[in-house]
């Protein structure tokens, strides 16, 4: 069983210096949807992540603006340009105010 | 000398102002999902209308993979998987893509936003689908060109509502 909010990152071993990397992360989120009563929306504060930010070696190289949508514990694959070796972080946010962080090292070589 | 007294009317009413303004930006900020904060329940049509106003969406067959399967036995779990083919260069590079699903009471599932530092304009996550229909990848260039394509999934149990 794994703790709300714990953020997984898979990278590649090694890549090759300039090539282009992907990289899978995941959090452990409920991403609640959306409640229905009599064919209407219940109105409350539901607990989704709605932002992702990731970043390689301290650059932001994407984000995502996500919804009830997701699925249960989302999970994104991407794309990153490895210039140099660095971290490669993503930060999951989501609407009750909590900001869940993983990180990663990519060797580049 | 132009002071003057203010009256107990203008008192008040500044009072009440500083009151609501006080109260209200702290639960808006607080209350992020609530239903106001989500994008509103409306057809695919309205969607796009709200997002892109009346630029012309070019078929982006050629450039956009969009992959789903044909039929998805779990509506509330459903890999997707979107890559434009298209350089990521600061000149020309794909600024956003975005995914709606049509039968979703909103459709738009979610709009990812890339730099040339993505390297390539590929994303891969699982969708909640509400139901058979069709899904949509929207790509954005950085110079306001839209692009885009469709996939139909047969949903075999629903998503529920998302």
């Amino acid at each position: 069983m794994s703790a709300l909010g714990e953020v997984k990152i898979r990278v590649p071993a090694s890549v090759a210096r300039g090539s282009i990397a992907r990289a899978r992360a995941l959090v452990i989120h409920p991403n609640e949807r959306v409640e229905r009563k009599d064919g209407k929306s219940v109105d409350r504060n539901y607990r989704f992540v709605n932002r992702v930010v990731v970043s390689y070696a301290g650059r932001d190289v994407a984000e995502f603006d996500t919804s009830t949508s997701i699925g249960e514990n989302p999970s994104f694959g991407f794309a990153f340009r490895a210039n140099e070796a660095g971290t490669l972080k993503v930060t999951f946010f989501d609407t009750h105010g909590g900001r869940f962080e993983g990180a990663a090292e990519v060797k580049v070589g | 000398m132009p002071e003057r007294n203010l009256t107990r009317r203008e008192v008040l009413t500044a009072v009440a102002a500083a009151g609501v303004a006080s109260a209200w930006f702290p639960r808006a900020a607080v209350a992020q999902g609530s239903l106001a904060n989500l994008a509103p329940e409306e057809p695919v049509d309205k969607t796009l209308q709200r997002l892109f106003g009346s630029r012309p969406i070019r078929d982006g067959a050629s450039m956009i993979n969009l992959e789903l399967p044909l039929i998805a036995e779990d509506g509330g779990n459903v890999a997707m998987s979107v890559e434009v083919k298209s350089p990521m260069t600061p000149q020309s590079y794909v600024k956003a893509i975005y995914v709606l699903s049509d039968k979703n009471p909103r459709p738009l599932n979610a709009k990812f936003i890339f730099t040339p530092g993505s390297g390539q304009a590929y994303v891969a996550t699982s969708l909640r689908l509400a139901d058979t229909g069709d899904v949509r990848a929207v790509a954005e260039m950085q110079d306001g060109a839209l692009l885009m394509v469709k996939r139909t999934v047969r949903v075999v149990v629903a998503g529920c509502a998302v």
